[in-house]
C-alpha cells in the first residue's frame, strides 16, 4: 500500500460513443458513473467535467452528512446515504473518513422545538435515531455552549442525530473516479460540454469542445451549471435559482467540538474538521449570481453568529473563507427525472444545500434510472411536475424564495 | 542576551523592561518586542513543533507567514508571536508538544515520516473497519496545533469601524507612503494600512544608501514623517488588510492598546481606487531540513539585529539569491556575526558594491551554490553547500543558515481584487497581467528595488489612483511615467531552483510538514495542477495558508515539466490574508433586536420577555406555561396584549387600489367605508404567505396590516409585484412608527369608554368596524376585531403615546380587573376560536383552499392579474394535499399532543400544529395538518409523538371554531 504511487484514475483518449455520458465530474456525477459501472455492468460511460474533477461543490461544501431531513420522501434516501459511507469505504478501498459524531441542531425558540419535534418524530417514525434534548442536555454534549440568557437567542433545547457527522468530501469524490475509472468509466477533465443532440424524440449525442460523442443515455449533473445547460441545449427551462454560499475554517486547534452544531435562528453551523479547523457557515448570499467571490459582510456575520452560541470560539482566528455555488429550488429539493424533454436524457440537479449528503445514494439510484430506464420508486417524488402541479416537497417549513424577488 | 546597542534603526527602550512568563520560566523582554523577539533574546530557538512529524521549529521570518511561532499565549490559541507586540505579565506556553518544545515525545514520528506519505490517510486506518472510530480519535488528538477550554471567554475590548476614504493605500512602505502622498497632494482623502507598528517597509531598517550617502532608514523616516504631517491622510499602523472585494472594499483589523479605546478592531473601508504596494517577502529556499530552527530568512536576521539588537547567531552561513541577501549578510557582519560563507544562486548578475563589500570582509562569495542541507536536530549546527550543477559541495560549521532563494511579491491582495497574475520569467516573480477598474499596483511587489524607482512607482500609482477617485491630474500622471522610465525597471530575480538531490526533508509548506517528496507523490498519483496538489497533500491549508508554499509550490510543479498546467499562477489566496480573530470581527456585536415602545412596563407587570424573530415579545406574565389566569380573565374578564410588532402600512395615489388588488386575493373594491377587510395574500403556488385587514380610509387612501413576521417584506412584494405596470402609489411602512394594543374581553367596551368621548357602542361601533378617535387627545385609529374570539379593539397609536395609552387603559380597567396577556394566552385563545397563525398553522407547501379560507379568493378578478391566481385555480380541487383540522383526543382525560408530532397510520399523514388544553372548553384541542383522506369530521387520528416508541395516542377530527363556534362574543 504504502511506497505505491499509481494514478488514482487513467486519462483515456476520449472515444466517438460511449453507452452513457455524464455532464459534470461532481460527486452526482462520478457516484452515478460508479453505480452505472458497478451494478449495471455499463462501463462503457463517460464523465465530461470542463474543469478538473471536484472543483464545484463537491470540494467547496463543509462535508456534513445527516439523515433528519423533515419529509417522510427525503428521510429514506438520506438514511441510506448515511449508511453507504462505511460501504462504499470498503468496496472503494479508499479511507471516506467518515466520522460518526453526531448533529446538534439547536432551537432558540418554541416555534422551532416545535418544528424540531416533527423532524425528531418522523424520524424515529421511520427508524432513524433522533432526539430532543434540553438546553442543559446540549451543554453536556457540547460544553462550549452558552445555554445563559446572555446571547440574543438563548438555546431552548435541541435535536441530536447521532448517526449524522463528516465525512471527507474530496476523499468521496477521488474514491469514487478510483473506484469508476478502475471499472473501465472514462473522465475527461478540461473537457466542456457544448451541446446535446436528440434524433427522434431521443438523446443521440452530446457535443463537446473536444469532439461529438454519440451515446443513448445523458445525465445532466452539472450542479450548479445544471439549469442554464439544459436550457441552452435543450431549451428546458428548471425553477433554479443559483446562489453563492460562504464558509470558513479557523486555525486548526486540538479536539473542541465533538458533534456538528447548528443553529436555524443564527443561519449558522460548526464543526471541527479532523484536520482540527473549525469549519462554520451555512448562509446563502440573498441574490442569485454566478460567482465564488466571498463578501466582506458574510465573514463577519458568521464571527458574530457562532460566537452568539460558542463564544470561546471568540479566540479563535478564521484563515480561510471560500465561496461555492447552491442551485435552489423553490422547496430546497431536488429534481430528479428523465426522458424529458428527449428519452435518455436525464437530470439530477437542484441540490442546492444537501448535494453532498445524497450524492452516493442519488448516483447509486440515478444509475438504476439510466440502465433501466425505469425511474426507481424512491426518486419518483421527485420528479420536475412537482412544480407545474405546485405540489412543493414541504422540506423546509418556513417559507423560503431564492428567486430574484425575495 | 546582550543586545546591539545605540543602532538608530531599533524599535527597543533599553531599560523599560517587560517581565512575562514562559513555561515555568519568567522572562525579561524590553518595551518595543514582540513576544517573540523577548523569547529569542531569553535563548529561546525552539519554538513549537510541527503538525504531522513533531519537528522543531524557529524563528524563520518575522512577518508570521508560518506557524513557526505559533504559541499560546494567556490562553488564546495559535497566537503569531512574532506579530505580537510584547505585554507586561502576560503567559506565554509553547504548543503542539508532549513534554517541553526542545525535547519532544513525539519528536519520534519525525523518523517514521516515511510511512506518512502525501494522503496517506486516505489509504490507512479503513481496513479493517472497526479500527476507524479508534484511528478517528488518534488523529483528532495529533491534528490542530493549540488548544481552547470550553470555558474560554475573550477578554479585551473590540470594536468596529467603517472609514470611507478616496483612496485606500495598502502598505506603508516607501511606495505606498509616495502613492498616498501624491493623492494627498490633489486634495483627496487617503487612507493607508500598514501591518507592522511603523511605516517604512523593508528600507526602514537598512543601514545602506543608495549611492547618495542618505542611510535608507533615514530616507524612510523622513518619508514616513512627511506622511504624518497630512491631514488628508489617514494612517493605520499594526493594521494588516486582511480583505480586498470588488468596488474598492477593503477590511483590515487594527491592533490597539491600553492607549486606546479598543483592543483591537475591524475596519470596513470604502474607497474609490485602491493602491497595493504590499512590497515582498523573502522566497523560501527549498533545501533537506529547510525549517530547522537556526534557518531563518536573512531579512529576519537582519530585523532581528537592526530593529530588536538581537545577533541570531554567532556564525553565519547564507544561502541567497538576491542583492538584498548579500546586504544582509554585510550588515550583520559589520553587527558582529561572523559570515562562514554566502552561498548565491546566482552565477552573475550581484551588485559590484556588494561583491567588494564581501571581499572587503573576507567573507567567501560562492556563486552558482545553493544550501542543500542543514544539519543539526534543535538548532543548526552546519550547513551543507552545493553548486547549483550538483558535482560540488562543501560542508561548513554554523549556528545561523539565512536563506531564501530571492524575493516574492505579496499577491494577495492582487489575487483578492480579482487581478490576473502571470509569472514574469525575467523578475521570477507572478505580476498583474490585468489591474481591475480602480485598482493600481506599486513598488517591489513589480520588481522594482531602488529608492528613487519604489517611490516613483508609488507616486505613479497615487496619482491614476487620484484619477481613478476622479481627480483631474492626467498631465501629473505622464510626468510620473516619464520620470519611472528614467530609473532602473524590475531588477533580475534568481531563478527557481532546488538544491539538487534532495526532497525528502525539504519542505514545501511548514504548517502541513509537506516536502517536496510529498508533492512528487501526488503527482505521480494524478494529482498534476497544484490546486489539486494543495488539497491532497494540504500544503498551503495550514495556519499560515500560501505564505510559505504560496509561491513556490507552482513553480516547482511547473519545473517538473509534468503538469498540463502550462502557465503558473500562486495558489488561490482567500480572505483573511492575515488570521483574524473570530471576536475582532464580531466587533462591537451589538444586539440588533427590537423592542416595542412598551417594553420596559411590560417587564415591570411581570412580562417574561423572548426574542420572537426580530422582535423582543412578552411570551407571558406569570410563572405557569399553561397561562391559565391570563387566558380566563380575557374570557371572562379584559386583557391587554400589546401587538405593535403587526405589520403597519399605509398605501395611497390614485393605482392604490389596483395594487391592492394584485396582492391580495379577495376583491378589494368592494369595500365598505368604516368596516375592515380581512383577506390574505398569496405567492405565485397558490400558498398562503400572510393575512390581515385592510381599511379603506379615504378616496384611494388605505391603511393594512400585515403578520409580524411579513412586516419587513411587504413593501417590496407590492413593489415586485407590480414592477412592470408603472402604477402611482405610495406605500409607507408604519410598522415602528405605531403601536398596537389589543383591548379583548367581554369588558372590553366598558373599559373604552371610560378613556374616550367616542361613541363606542355596539350599533355605533359594530364588529370589523373602523374609526379614527382621540383617546385623551391622542389619535387612535381603533379596529373591532376578535383575534381571541372575544370583544375587542386593536388601538393603533403613534409609537410614543403608547405608554401613556397602555398606563390609562390599565388603570381605567381596574375594577373590570384588566390583565396584561402574552404571547403564549394569545397562542391559546386564538386556537380555540380557530383562527390560524401564517407558518404555525400554514407551511411553505400550503395553500389558500388547504386551511380553509379559500372562500377569500375573489375568482372574478381575472384582470387583476392576482399574484397565484393560476395556482389557486388549480389546486382547488387537488387531492393529496394537507388540509387543516380542527381535533380533539379520544381521550379527552389525557393531555393534549405536543406541537408538531406527526399523524401516522403506515406512513406520515400529516402532524399537529397547536394543540392546548382548553381551560374554557375543559378539554384539550388542537389544529393539525393532515391528508385530505383523514380531513373528514369524526376521521380517527393516530399521533406519533417522539419518544413513545410506538405508543400512539388517537384524536377525532372536530369542526372548528371550538369556541363560540358561531361568533355572538364577537358581535355582542
Amino acid at each position: 500500500m504504502l511506497g505505491r504511487f499509481k494514478r488514482l484514475w487513467d486519462a483515456k483518449p476520449m472515444k466517438t460513443h460511449y453507452d452513457a455520458v455524464i455532464i459534470g465530474g461532481g460527486l452526482h456525477g462520478l457516484a452515478t458513473a460508479y453505480f452505472l459501472a458497478r451494478n449495471h455492468g455499463l462501463t462503457d460511460v463517460a464523465v465530461i467535467e470542463k474543469r478538473y474533477i471536484g472543483f464545484g461543490a463537491a470540494g467547496r461544501n463543509t462535508a456534513i452528512v445527516r439523515a433528519n431531513q423533515r419529509t417522510q420522501e427525503n428521510l429514506p434516501l438520506y438514511k441510506e446515504a448515511l449508511d453507504l459511507w462505511p460501504v462504499l469505504t470498503r468496496e472503494l478501498d479508499f479511507n471516506l473518513m467518515f466520522y460518526n459524531c453526531g448533529n446538534l441542531n439547536l432551537a432558540h425558540s418554541e416555534a422551532a422545538l416545535k418544528a424540531m419535534r416533527l423532524q425528531v418524530a418522523s424520524a424515529q417514525f421511520q427508524g432513524i435515531d433522533s432526539r430532543l434534548l434540553d438546553a442543559k442536555e446540549c451543554r453536556e454534549l457540547v460544553p462550549a455552549l452558552d445555554i445563559s440568557d446572555r446571547p440574543r437567542y438563548p438555546i431552548f433545547g435541541g435535536m441530536f442525530h447521532p448517526p449524522g457527522g463528516i465525512v471527507r468530501h474530496d476523499a468521496v469524490v477521488w474514491g469514487l473516479a478510483r473506484g469508476a475509472a478502475k471499472r473501465g468509466v472514462h473522465i475527461h477533465q478540461g473537457t466542456s460540454a457544448t451541446g446535446i443532440g436528440v434524433e427522434g424524440g431521443k438523446a443521440a449525442w452530446v457535443d463537446t469542445d473536444r469532439g461529438r460523442i454519440r451515446t443513448p443515455r445523458v445525465l445532466n449533473a452539472a450542479g450548479a451549471y445544471s439549469a442554464g445547460l439544459a436550457n441552452r441545449f435543450l431549451g428546458q427551462r428548471l425553477p433554479i435559482s443559483v446562489l453563492t454560499i460562504q464558509a470558513m475554517v479557523t486555525q486548526p486547534l486540538k479536539p473542541l467540538l465533538h458533534h456538528v452544531v447548528s443553529s436555524g435562528a443564527y443561519h449558522c453551523y460548526a464543526n471541527q474538521t479532523l484536520k482540527g479547523e473549525i469549519a462554520t457557515g451555512a448562509h446563502m448570499d440573498p441574490w442569485p449570481n454566478y460567482t465564488t467571490q466571498t463578501t466582506a459582510h458574510y465573514i463577519k456575520h458568521q464571527a458574530e453568529a457562532v460566537t452568539e452560541f460558542l463564544p470561546c470560539l471568540k479566540g479563535l482566528k478564521f484563515m480561510r473563507t471560500w465561496g461555492g455555488l447552491a442551485d435552489m429550488t423553490p422547496d430546497m429539493a431536488p429534481i430528479m427525472d428523465g426522458h424529458s424533454p428527449a428519452e435518455g436524457y436525464y437530470l439530477d440537479c437542484g441540490w442546492g444545500y444537501f448535494g453532498f449528503k445524497s450524492s452516493t445514494v442519488t448516483g447509486k439510484y440515478m444509475a438504476q434510472y439510466m440502465a433501466t430506464g425505469e425511474c426507481p420508486e424512491i426518486l419518483k417524488p421527485f420528479a420536475l411536475k412537482r412544480f407545474e402541479e405546485h405540489r412543493l416537497m414541504g422540506e423546509t417549513a418556513a417559507l423560503v424564495d431564492y428567486t430574484a424577488n425575495n | 542576551m546582550n543586545r546591539l546597542k545605540h543602532l538608530p534603526t531599533l524599535r527597543i527602550t533599553p531599560g523599560a523592561a517587560r517581565s512575562f512568563t514562559y513555561g515555568k520560566h519568567t522572562f525579561e523582554g524590553l518595551q518595543g518586542d514582540t513576544v517573540a523577539t523577548a523569547l529569542f533574546a531569553n535563548g529561546v530557538r525552539v519554538f513549537g513543533r510541527s503538525l504531522k512529524y513533531h519537528r522543531p521549529r524557529g524563528l524563520y521570518s518575522l512577518d508570521g507567514e508560518c506557524s513557526n511561532t505559533l504559541m499560546e499565549v494567556d490562553g488564546v490559541p495559535n497566537v503569531r508571536t512574532e506579530t505580537t507586540p510584547l505585554t507586561a505579565g502576560i503567559r506565554v506556553a509553547a504548543q503542539n508538544v508532549m513534554g517541553r518544545p526542545e525535547l519532544d515525545l513525539l519528536g519520534v514520528l519525525d523518523a517514521f515520516s516515511w510511512a506518512m506519505p502525501a494522503g496517506f490517510y486516505y489509504r490507512m486506518f479503513h481496513r479493517p473497519a472497526r479500527v476507524w472510530p479508534l484511528a478517528i480519535q488518534q488523529i483528532r488528538k495529533a491534528a490542530g496545533l493549540g488548544r481552547l477550554s470550553p470555558d474560554f471567554r475573550m477578554p479585551g475590548r473590540f470594536d468596529e469601524i467603517y472609514p470611507a476614504a478616496d483612496v485606500c493605500v495598502l502598505g506603508g512602505g516607501p511606495a505606498g507612503l509616495s502613492a498616498a502622498l501624491a493623492a494627498a497632494e490633489r486634495g483627496l482623502r487617503v487612507i493607508l494600512l500598514e501591518a507592522r507598528p511603523w511605516l517604512g517597509g523593508a528600507f526602514e531598517y537598512r543601514a545602506a544608501d543608495d549611492g547618495d550617502g542618505v542611510a535608507l532608514h533615514r530616507k524612510a523616516r523622513d518619508l514616513a514623517a512627511a506622511v504624518a504631517a497630512r491631514p488628508e491622510i489617514r494612517v493605520f499602523t499594526q493594521a494588516p488588510a486582511i480583505g480586498v472585494y470588488s468596488d474598492g472594499q477593503v477590511t483590515a483589523f487594527q491592533r490597539g492598546g491600553p492607549d486606546q479605546s479598543f483592543d483591537e478592531r475591524y475596519i470596513e473601508i470604502r474607497a474609490a481606487a485602491v493602491v497595493v504596494a504590499t512590497g515582498c517577502g523573502e522566497r523560501p529556499l527549498l533545501f533537506e531540513h529547510n525549517e530547522r530552527p537556526g534557518v531563518m530568512q536573512p531579512a529576519c536576521a537582519q530585523r532581528l539585529a537592526r530593529t530588536w539588537g538581537l545577533l541570531a547567531g554567532t556564525e553565519a552561513v547564507f544561502s541567497v539569491g538576491h542583492d538584498l541577501g548579500l546586504e544582509a549578510a554585510v550588515d550583520l557582519f559589520d553587527l558582529g556575526l561572523k559570515v562562514a560563507a554566502v552561498a548565491d544562486i546566482r552565477e552573475d548578475g550581484q551588485d559590484p558594491t556588494l561583491v567588494k563589500a564581501l571581499a572587503q570582509r573576507n567573507i567567501p562569495l560562492l556563486k552558482g551554490w545553493v544550501a542543500r542541507k542543514a544539519h543539526g536536530g534543535n538548532r543548526v549546527t552546519g550547513a551543507t553547500l552545493t553548486s547549483v550543477n550538483g558535482r560540488f559541495h562543501r560542508r561548513l560549521t554554523c549556528d545561523l543558515l539565512a536563506a531564501a532563494a530571492g524575493l516574492t511579491p505579496a499577491t494577495g491582495p492582487l489575487t483578492l481584487a480579482q487581478s490576473q497574475l502571470a509569472f514574469d520569467p525575467h523578475t521570477g516573480y507572478f505580476l498583474p497581467r490585468t489591474l481591475p477598474k480602480g485598482l493600481q499596483a506599486a513598488g517591489r511587489l513589480l520588481g522594482l528595488e531602488s529608492w528613487a524607482a519604489v517611490t516613483a512607482s508609488g507616486r505613479r500609482a497615487g496619482l491614476q489612483a487620484a484619477a481613478d477617485a476622479g481627480a483631474d491630474c492626467q498631465a501629473a500622471i505622464r510626468e510620473s511615467e516619464a520620470a519611472l522610465r528614467d530609473l532602473p525597471g524590475a531588477v533580475r530575480g534568481s531563478k527557481f531552483v532546488i538544491a539538487p538531490g534532495c526532497g525528502r526533508k525539504a519542505f514545501i509548506c511548514f504548517d502541513e510538514d509537506t516536502t517536496v517528496k510529498n508533492v512528487d507523490q501526488a503527482m505521480a498519483m494524478g494529482f498534476d495542477v497544484p490546486e489539486l496538489i494543495k488539497r491532497f497533500t494540504s500544503a498551503g491549508t495550514g495556519p499560515g495558508q500560501g505564505g510559505i508554499p504560496g509561491h513556490n509550490l507552482p513553480l516547482y510543479v511547473a519545473q517538473t515539466g509534468l503538469s498540463p498546467d502550462a502557465h503558473p499562477r500562486p495558489t488561490t489566496a482567500r480572505p483573511p490574508l492575515v488570521p483574524t480573530l473570530l471576536a475582532t470581527y464580531a466587533g462591537a456585536q451589538h444586539d440588533m433586536s427590537k423592542r416595542t415602545p412598551l417594553h420596559d412596563l411590560q417587564v415591570a407587570c411581570g412580562g417574561r420577555m423572548e426574542r420572537v424573530g426580530v422582535w423582543t415579545r412578552a411570551r407571558r406574565f406569570t410563572d405557569d406555561p399553561r397561562c391559565r389566569t391570563e387566558i380566563l380573565n380575557v374570557r371572562t374578564n379584559v386583557g391587554l396584549l400589546d401587538a405593535s410588532t403587526l405589520g403597519k402600512f399605509l398605501i395611497f395615489g390614485p393605482d392604490a387600489l389596483k395594487a391592492l388588488q394584485r396582492v391580495y386575493v379577495s376583491d378589494m373594491a368592494r369595500m365598505t367605508p368604516g368596516r375592515a377587510k380581512y383577506s390574505a395574500m398569496c405567492n405565485d403556488d397558490g400558498c398562503i404567505t400572510d393575512d390581515g385587514v385592510v381599511v379603506q380610509t379615504a378616496e384611494n387612501d388605505y391603511y393594512f396590516t400585515t403578520s409580524t413576521a411579513r412586516a419587513g417584506v411587504t413593501v417590496e412584494w407590492f413593489r415586485y409585484h407590480t414592477r412592470y405596470d408603472g402604477w402611482c402609489y405610495h406605500l409607507v411602512n408604519l410598522t415602528d412608527a405605531y403601536g398596537v394594543l389589543n383591548l379583548a374581553g367581554p369588558k372590553a367596551r366598558e373599559v373604552l369608554s371610560r378613556v374616550t368621548t367616542a361613541d363606542v357602542s355596539n350599533a355605533a361601533f359594530p364588529y370589523m368596524g373602523y374609526r379614527e378617535m382621540a383617546i385623551h387627545g391622542v389619535p387612535v385609529r381603533a379596529l373591532r376585531l376578535g383575534f381571541v374570539g372575544e370583544l375587542s379593539y386593536e388601538l393603533h397609536v403613534p409609537s410614543s403615546y403608547m405608554p401613556a395609552l397602555w398606563d390609562l387603559l390599565m388603570e381605567a380597567g381596574r375594577l373590570e380587573g384588566i390583565r396584561p396577556f402574552g404571547l403564549e394566552a394569545q397562542n391559546a385563545l386564538r386556537m380555540e376560536k380557530g383562527h390560524l397563525i401564517i407558518g404555525s398553522e400554514s407551511e411553505q407547501r400550503t395553500t389558500l383552499h388547504d386551511v380553509g379560507l379559500g372562500f377569500l379568493w375573489q375568482r372574478e378578478k381575472a384582470d387583476q392579474r392576482l399574484v397565484g391566481a393560476a395556482a389557486l385555480m388549480q389546486t382547488e380541487r387537488q387531492p393529496g394535499r394537507l388540509k387543516l383540522v380542527g381535533f380533539k383526543m379520544a381521550d379527552p382525560s389525557g393531555p393534549p399532543p405536543r406541537d408538531g408530532s406527526p399523524i401516522v397510520d403506515a406512513r406520515i399523514r400529516g402532524y399537529v400544529c397547536t394543540a392546548r388544553y382548553s381551560f374554557t372548553l375543559k378539554e384539550p384541542v388542537g389544529l393539525a395538518l393532515v391528508e385530505d383522506g383523514l380531513a373528514q369530521e369524526g376521521a380517527r387520528l393516530a399521533i406519533y409523538e417522539d419518544g413513545c416508541q410506538g405508543q400512539l395516542t388517537h384524536a377525532v377530527v372536530t369542526p372548528y371554531p371550538f369556541y363560540d363556534p358561531e361568533g355572538r362574543r364577537l358581535r355582542q
